[in-house]
Order: C-alpha cells, then sequence, then structure tokens
C-alpha cells in the first residue's frame, strides 16, 4: 500500500499513430501540490485529460491509481465523484446567471419537485466563499459583475462544492493580475493546510516554485524529472524543460531609432455595452521606425482596446487622430489597417488568430492572397513557395503545411499567426501579449524575430502584462492604468517597481515622464 | 473495432459510404418496381429530376459554410420562373434577353438577402424566412395565381432538350482528360513541394474509376436520347464551383469565414463582402434553376419550387456539410443531391404517396443532421 492519493503510471496516448505522450508517470500525495512544467506542446495538458476523463478509460494505455484502487472512468463526471476536479484555462462561467448558481450548475440543491432551493444554495455558497477569503462577493449577483480574478476563485469554490481532494489547475493566472494571482496563491497554500492536493501548470515559474512542493518536468512527451522543489530553482526549471541552457532570455541587440513613423494623438474609446464608460481616456504618443514600444499595465487597463482602436477593429465608439508617416489616416477596418501598413497580432489566439480548420500555410498567406493572386486565381505553386519560407524562416513544427493548424501547439500557432501578419511588410507591428500561453523555446524565438525586424525598421507596439519581457525587449515604455497614459519612460534604469507604480497612479512616478 | 472507429471511418469515407447507401437505395427500388427504376429511360429522368436540387445545393454548400443558412431559394427559384415565363408568353421578348433578365434579378435577390444579412446583421435564418414569403407572394402577384403558359419552344428547351450523342461524347472524352490533367499537375506540384503523395496505382485507379463512372453515365444517357441540358449546366457549375472552391481567393476565403469569422476579419478581409457575394451566387443558381424549372414545365406555376429549399439544405448535409461553417464539397452537395432525388423518383414510380415522401424526406434532413453532429463532436 503506498502513501500517494494519485499515482499514474506509465501512461500513454497516441493520436491516430502519433505519440502525444509516451510512458508519463505522477504522483501525489494527499495535501501535496506537485507543479507541472514542460514547453507547449510538451503533453501536459494531454496527460491532464487522460486524468480527468476527457480521454475516457480505454482510448489509452497505463494505468491511474486513486486512493490505491485503479481508476477506470469514462466520464469527467466519474473523476469528479471519486475527487479530481480539472479548472481550466478558460474560465466555464456562465456569466448572466449568478455566483450561487454557476457554483451550482449541474448540482443544485433542490426541493421536491425541481424548485430550486435558493436559500440553501446562497447559505451554502456563501460559507465556501468565507473559506476563501471572499466574504464581500453577493452570491445572488451576476457573475459578469465579477472580474476575471473573482471568477477564477469561483471555479474554485465550485470545485470545492464538489468535495475535491484533487484540483487542476491549468494555468489558472494567464488571466489575473498581479494582486489576484497572490490571492490565488494563498489559496492553494492554505488548501494545501487542508488536506487538498493539487497539480499546478503553469509557464509562471515563479509561482510553481513559490507553491509546489515537487515538480515534475514533461518534454515532446516524456518524462523528464520528478524533484523536490527544494533540490530546483527556476533556472534548473527551465533547462529541465527546453533540454538546454538559455543564456540570456531576452536575446537584445541594437538597432538604430529612426524617424517618427506613427502618431496617436488623443485616442478615446468607450466601453460598448457601456457608452458612459471610458475604457481609454485621451492617449497619445509616438512611435519611430525600428523601435521597440512597450505597452504596461495592469489587465484591462485599455490596452487592447487601444490596440484594436489602432486597428481598426474596435467595436464601441470611439475617437482620436492617427498618423501615419506624418499623414492623417482613417483606419476604419482591419483591412484598410493591413493596407495602409499597420498589422495587428492579436492577444486571443484561438477566437482571434488562426482559422482552425484551414492548413497552417493556408493561415499564413491570408493576409496576402489577395494581392498575389491573378485574376482571383490562386498561383498554387507561388504559394507553396512562400509558405515554405515562411515555415523555415519561423522554424514552425508541422508535419505538412496543409495540416490544420487547430492541431499545432500553442507556440507553433503564434509564430503562424506573426508570419501571417508580416507577409504583408507592415511599417507598424502591433503585437498583443505575444508569447502568451507560449513556451520558452518560442518565445526565445520570437524576441529574436522582434529585434530583427525592429532592426529591419518596422516599428513595434508591443502590448505585455509580463514586465520582465516588457523591461528586456523595449526601447521605451507607456504605461496605462484605467484607461489614461501615466506614463512614458526611456527604457533607462527603470525597474518593474516604477512601472508597476506608475500603473497605479502614484504620483510620484510622474516625475520620470519623458 | 468499437463504435468511436467506426464513427471515424465513416466521416473520413464519408463519400463512400453515401454511394454505399445510393447503391442500397437503388437496388430497393429496382426490386420494388421490376426492374423499372433502373432504365435508361429512368436513369434520364432522374438526373433531369436531380439538376434543379443539384444547382441550388451546389451553392447552398457555400452559404452553409459560410455558417449562413438560405431558406429563400424555393420561392425565389419560383419567383425567378414566373418571371422568364410572364416575359417569354406575355412580351414575347427573345431568349436571349429573358435569360439575362432573369440571371441579372436572381443576383440581385441573392444579393439583397446577403446585404441583410452580411451589412444589416439580421440573422440570415430569420431574413431569408422573411423573404421567402414575400418572394412568394411577390410570385403569386404576378401571376396573378393563374399558370402562365404555353411557354415559347426555346424556352421549353432549357429545360428538356438533349445533347446529341456526339458531342456528349466527346465532351465526355474532355472532361476526363481534363480530371487526368488535373490530377497528374497537383501530384507533380505536391511532389515538388515535398508533400506527401498517394501511391501512383491509386492515383491511376481513382482516374480509372472516374473514367468508368463517366463512360457508364454517358452510355446510359446516349442509350435514351443524350445527355439533358440541364444536367450539362449543372455538370459545369460543378466543374466551375470545384475550382472556384480550391483555387481562388474568393473560395478560401469562404471556409476562412466559414470556420474563422473574427480572425479572418483580423488578418484584413472584407468577411462581409465574401458573405454578401456566397448569397449572390446563390441568387445566380436560383435563376439558373427557376429557368431549368419553367423550361421542364413548360410554364410558369406558382407553386413552381415549394420545398425546394429543404432539397437543396438537406443533400449539403446528406453530402457532409458541416451544419457548424467551414467544411463541406460541391461534390458531396451534388451526390446528396442525387440521394434525394432517388428517394423522390423512386417513391413516386412505387406509387406511394405524396404525404409519405413529404415525411421521408423531412426525416432524411434530420437523420443527415444528426449524422454531422456525432461525427463532430470529436473534435
Amino acid at each position: 500500500m503506498s502513501d500517494f492519493l494519485l499515482e499514474m503510471r506509465g501512461i500513454s496516448k497516441d493520436f491516430s499513430g502519433v505519440k502525444a505522450i509516451d510512458n508519463i508517470s505522477l504522483s501525489v500525495r494527499p495535501g501535496e501540490c506537485v507543479g507541472l512544467c514542460g514547453e507547449n506542446g510538451a503533453g501536459k495538458s494531454t496527460l491532464m485529460k487522460v486524468l480527468s476523463a476527457v480521454y475516457p478509460y480505454g482510448t489509452w494505455s497505463g494505468t491511474i491509481l486513486w486512493d490505491g484502487q485503479e481508476l477506470k472512468a469514462r466520464t469527467i463526471r466519474d473523476t469528479e465523484d471519486a475527487g479530481i476536479v480539472i479548472i481550466h484555462q478558460e474560465l466555464m462561467m456562465v456569466p448572466h446567471l449568478s455566483v450561487a448558481e454557476n457554483i451550482f450548475l449541474g448540482r443544485e440543491i433542490t426541493r421536491p419537485g425541481g424548485l430550486m432551493d435558493y436559500p440553501a444554495m446562497h447559505a451554502r455558497a456563501e460559507a465556501l466563499l468565507a473559506e476563501l477569503k471572499m466574504p464581500d462577493v453577493n452570491v445572488a449577483l451576476p457573475v459578469m459583475t465579477y472580474g476575471g480574478g473573482h471568477q477564477q476563485l469561483f471555479e474554485i469554490a465550485k470545485a470545492l462544492n464538489k468535495n475535491a481532494r484533487l484540483l487542476i489547475l491549468d494555468e489558472p493566472s494567464s488571466a489575473l493580475t498581479a494582486t489576484e494571482t497572490r490571492t490565488l496563491l494563498d489559496l492553494i497554500l492554505d488548501l494545501k493546510r487542508k488536506g487538498v492536493a493539487s497539480v499546478y501548470i503553469s509557464h509562471k515559474l515563479d509561482e510553481v516554485a513559490e507553491i509546489a512542493d515537487t515538480v515534475t518536468v514533461i518534454r515532446d512527451g516524456t518524462h523528464v524529472a520528478t524533484r523536490p522543489m527544494a533540490e530546483l530553482d527556476t533556472r534548473k526549471i527551465i533547462t529541465m524543460m527546453v533540454g538546454r541552457e538559455i543564456s540570456t532570455l531576452f536575446p537584445r541587440e541594437p538597432h538604430p531609432i529612426g524617424d517618427v513613423v506613427f502618431e496617436a494623438r488623443n485616442i478615446s474609446c468607450w466601453d460598448p455595452d457601456n457608452p458612459r464608460r471610458k475604457l481609454v481616456d485621451d492617449v497619445s504618443f509616438e512611435l519611430r521606425r525600428g523601435e521597440i514600444l512597450g505597452v504596461a499595465g495592469l489587465v484591462g487597463a485599455g490596452r487592447t482596446e487601444l490596440a484594436s482602436k489602432l486597428f481598426g477593429c474596435f467595436k464601441g465608439p470611439s475617437e482620436g487622430e492617427i498618423r501615419l508617416d506624418g499623414r492623417p489616416v482613417r483606419i476604419t477596418s482591419p483591412r484598410t489597417a493591413v493596407k495602409l501598413g499597420i498589422c495587428m497580432v492579436p492577444e486571443d489566439r484561438k477566437r482571434h488568430g488562426i482559422v482552425p480548420l484551414l492548413g497552417v500555410g493556408h493561415n499564413i498567406t491570408m493576409s496576402v492572397l489577395g494581392q498575389e493572386s491573378r485574376y482571383g486565381f490562386i498561383d498554387s505553386s507561388a504559394e507553396m513557395v512562400e509558405i515554405a519560407a515562411q515555415i523555415d524562416r519561423m522554424r514552425i513544427k508541422t508535419a505538412s503545411p496543409l495540416l490544420p493548424i487547430a492541431n499545432l501547439s500553442g507556440g507553433n500557432q503564434q509564430k503562424a499567426v506573426v508570419s501571417k501578419m508580416l507577409l504583408p511588410s507592415p511599417k507598424v507591428l502591433i503585437l498583443d501579449e505575444p508569447t502568451r500561453g507560449v513556451d520558452v523555446g518560442a518565445k526565445y524565438e520570437i524576441y529574436k524575430l522582434m529585434f530583427e525586424l525592429a532592426r529591419q525598421g518596422i516599428a513595434i507596439l508591443m502590448i505585455s502584462s509580463e514586465l520582465p519581457e516588457v523591461l528586456g525587449i523595449s526601447d521605451r515604455v507607456l504605461v496605462i492604468g484605467e484607461g489614461l497614459l501615466r506614463g512614458n519612460f526611456p527604457n533607462q534604469a527603470l525597474s518593474q517597481e516604477k512601472i508597476l507604480a506608475a500603473a497605479l497612479g502614484k504620483q510620484d512616478a510622474l516625475s520620470g515622464d519623458a | 473495432m468499437n463504435k468511436k472507429d467506426i464513427r471515424q471511418l465513416f466521416s473520413r469515407y464519408k463519400i463512400v459510404a453515401l454511394l454505399f447507401a445510393i447503391a442500397i437505395i437503388w437496388a430497393f427500388f429496382t426490386f420494388e418496381t421490376d426492374g423499372d427504376f433502373l432504365t435508361a429511360r429512368n436513369f434520364s429522368n432522374l438526373l433531369r429530376q436531380m439538376a434543379i436540387t443539384g444547382m441550388l445545393a451546389s451553392a447552398m454548400v457555400f452559404v452553409i459554410v459560410a455558417t449562413e443558412i438560405d431558406l429563400s431559394v424555393g420561392s425565389m427559384l419560383g419567383l425567378l420562373g414566373g418571371i422568364a415565363a410572364i416575359l417569354d408568353v406575355r412580351y414575347r421578348l427573345p431568349l436571349a434577353v429573358v435569360v439575362a433578365i432573369v440571371i441579372g434579378l436572381g443576383i440581385l435577390f441573392g444579393l439583397i438577402s446577403g446585404y441583410l444579412s452580411a451589412y444589416r446583421r439580421i440573422p440570415s435564418f430569420i431574413c431569408t424566412l422573411g423573404l421567402m414569403l414575400v418572394f412568394r407572394g411577390a410570385l403569386i402577384g404576378l401571376t396573378g395565381g393563374a399558370t402562365i403558359a404555353p411557354v415559347s419552344p426555346s424556352m421549353v428547351a432549357i429545360g428538356q432538350a438533349y445533347l446529341p450523342q456526339l458531342p456528349g461524347d466527346i465532351l465526355a472524352v474532355g472532361l476526363f482528360l481534363l480530371l487526368a490533367v488535373v490530377a497528374m499537375r497537383t501530384r507533380a506540384n505536391r511532389i515538388r513541394h515535398r508533400l506527401a503523395v498517394p501511391p501512383l496505382w491509386q492515383e491511376v485507379a481513382k482516374l480509372g474509376l472516374y473514367a468508368a463512372i463517366i463512360a457508364g453515365l454517358v452510355y446510359a444517357l446516349d442509350s435514351y436520347q443524350g445527355i439533358p441540358l440541364p444536367v450539362l449546366v449543372m455538370m459545369v457549375i460543378l466543374g466551375v464551383f470545384s475550382v472556384m472552391s480550391h483555387k481562388t481567393v474568393f473560395g478560401r476565403r469562404i471556409y476562412a469565414v466559414g470556420s474563422n469569422l473574427e480572425a479572418t476579419r483580423l488578418s484584413g478581409v472584407n468577411v462581409a463582402l465574401v458573405k454578401l457575394l456566397v448569397f449572390g451566387l446563390m441568387g445566380l443558381m436560383c435563376a439558373f434553376a427557376g429557368l431549368t424549372t419553367t423550361g421542364r414545365l413548360a410554364a410558369g406555376s406558382p407553386s413552381a419550387g415549394t420545398g425546394a429549399e429543404l432539397d437543396a439544405i438537406a443533400s449539403c448535409f446528406i453530402g457532409g456539410t458541416s451544419m457548424r461553417g467551414g467544411i463541406g464539397t460541391v461534390q458531396g452537395a451534388l451526390i446528396g443531391a442525387l440521394t434525394m432525388a432517388s428517394l423522390d423518383n423512386g417513391m413516386s414510380m412505387m406509387g406511394i404517396d405524396t404525404f409519405w415522401q413529404m415525411i421521408v424526406k423531412g426525416a432524411i434532413l434530420i437523420l443527415a443532421v444528426w449524422m454531422d453532429v456525432v461525427s463532430g463532436s470529436e473534435r
């Protein structure tokens, strides 16, 4: 008899002959937090889908022991009944239902006749949230009243209501602010003391280092190492993840900065659902040839709205002037933006970046197909040559250029999306969270590419929530807070603290305004 | 082999499964009608019946691939056919002028639905449901609720003429050569770009199969009266649309829009224009179908085309078009149309009541979509 709560032994899973994970083992003791690390496409998500029976018993090989007994779950419900609850990267809340209704969704407390027992559910929901140190939440209000951070915690409340003994958290902090992440981490530490075990999957290794007792690293679908966190640090984890030492995370290269190519003047955007709410408030800045301008700020500060306004895809009312090469331009749609030489790689790759059913190559050429065709006919040979060149240049790993892009890992999808936006030869490239959900190796390649583009004279506007990235890459940093431009600093002697202080609107930080 | 394997097998070889289903249907009807079903005469008739549904289905595929729907096509084809009859009978306009006017109106009507759904953002389900009534009402108003007859012989020819044997044979050979050249060029291209190609014997076997199908088809039709003009038109449409979907920017964009509208828009594509044009194409096909219907009936009827939208939509779904958009081929839709026409024709020959035919066809539509949902649930 072992002292493990969960033992996964020799798990393998293939997709029509292609091995996604091969002979991986993972063990969790009661009340232990295991960090699961690996690059995108390493097989972390596949492993967790095996555990939570998204892939039912019989579609993979190996054994899962739960409490010493073999677990043969066929549905997610089976695993939840056993006490394994997965919390996905994307929030799975129904926005218009109340907090309590969401927590009890599928497991409602009812009175005879199927009537909802609201008093009982509200009381229980409040108790759960109090346990999570969130007593201020009104459980009768719709979930959408609360921000992403709260919603993540509601997910956990929902999991606890299912008497979870093992929580699987898949990139839980990717959409959270620093404060929200702090609350989440404290909560997991607290749950550990109460005997709830967890598997924590994250690219943010500092978080893993803080809360994990043991770290398991997988690479290319195989098990690399399982070690106590005490023997490790983030650097060692990175080395194990990529299988090589990364000397520097940010491959800074000198590049000349030229004249002003792009100017945004007095940009304001209003919330399409609530026209009185200003999301971007009178923001002005300029961008020079070959310059990398980082845009920092907290999640929800209005950075994405600003970027979509510049790219012509902001859905609500907006105003302001945009100048390109000194001339005012009217950007009414992404199409006009691309024609003028402004391209954007959107933040949400799945929803806005890829066309899942089209091949990798066809995704790449989508933005230039119209110009490169003759009388509307595609020159397929020329197209294939172009695609091969791009795949080669960006080092996109794909079995075939015609493989539907949905089958690629996140990092490779992102490279394809970037490549799609480079083909129109933009003067200005807007990158909205270019490395979100991208593994360390691909990140490095994306940074290198950014410097190469800057050297070619492309002006880059990079929005990022990761301050080390902003500091490591940018020539200049804009700080946005609550829709306002709160700082415009040259990247010299700049620190994370200074940026954060500016984002939060501390007066003293503004003294450094350039 | 478990249930999932069968499902995957089914979705991968859907077209083969469909041909198999058609073979079963044909065998059944042949048995039930003591062989009358499988005569050259009936085969010719069957294909002519299929032509109208086929024309509609080959554009409907693109509408559905772009995640839209057009419920107005039956009424639209009725109205366009009625207008053709009126221009022919009442105003005695020459055929070329009638055809030109009807085609122009068809494109215009299609663009109206497209404008309403793509630019004014009325869900196409609703706006084409409304237009279905508008077009039918206009038709009844224009015809006064009466049949417009007799139409001129040249008009009748559109629906009833046959291509003589020699040109038909030449066309068949030409078609095969075209297929062979395209297949070989595609293969050469794929090899040049180091893409996986199937073994040569498979390619040759496939071409052999095509040759057998074309030869069988032409032989059967020749032994009756030749290739019916509507069938020829349908075949040309099949060719043009296949090329369009694979080789043109417009075709690529239809599939991109259907697979992820937002990402396509953010790639700098005018997605509303793509949808507008898809509806325009649908209108054009309604014009062809309307002209063919009037020719076939030798009259303009106020009830022409009733229920044709159902046949067209069902054909698409039977032929593997996905309800979620982004997937679907013209070939598939035409095989779907063949299935629907076979059912229609066979049941009529067996003397089954119309009401039963309607029930069966409605059930088949539901079944086809259910198959799509089941085979797609793995994604």
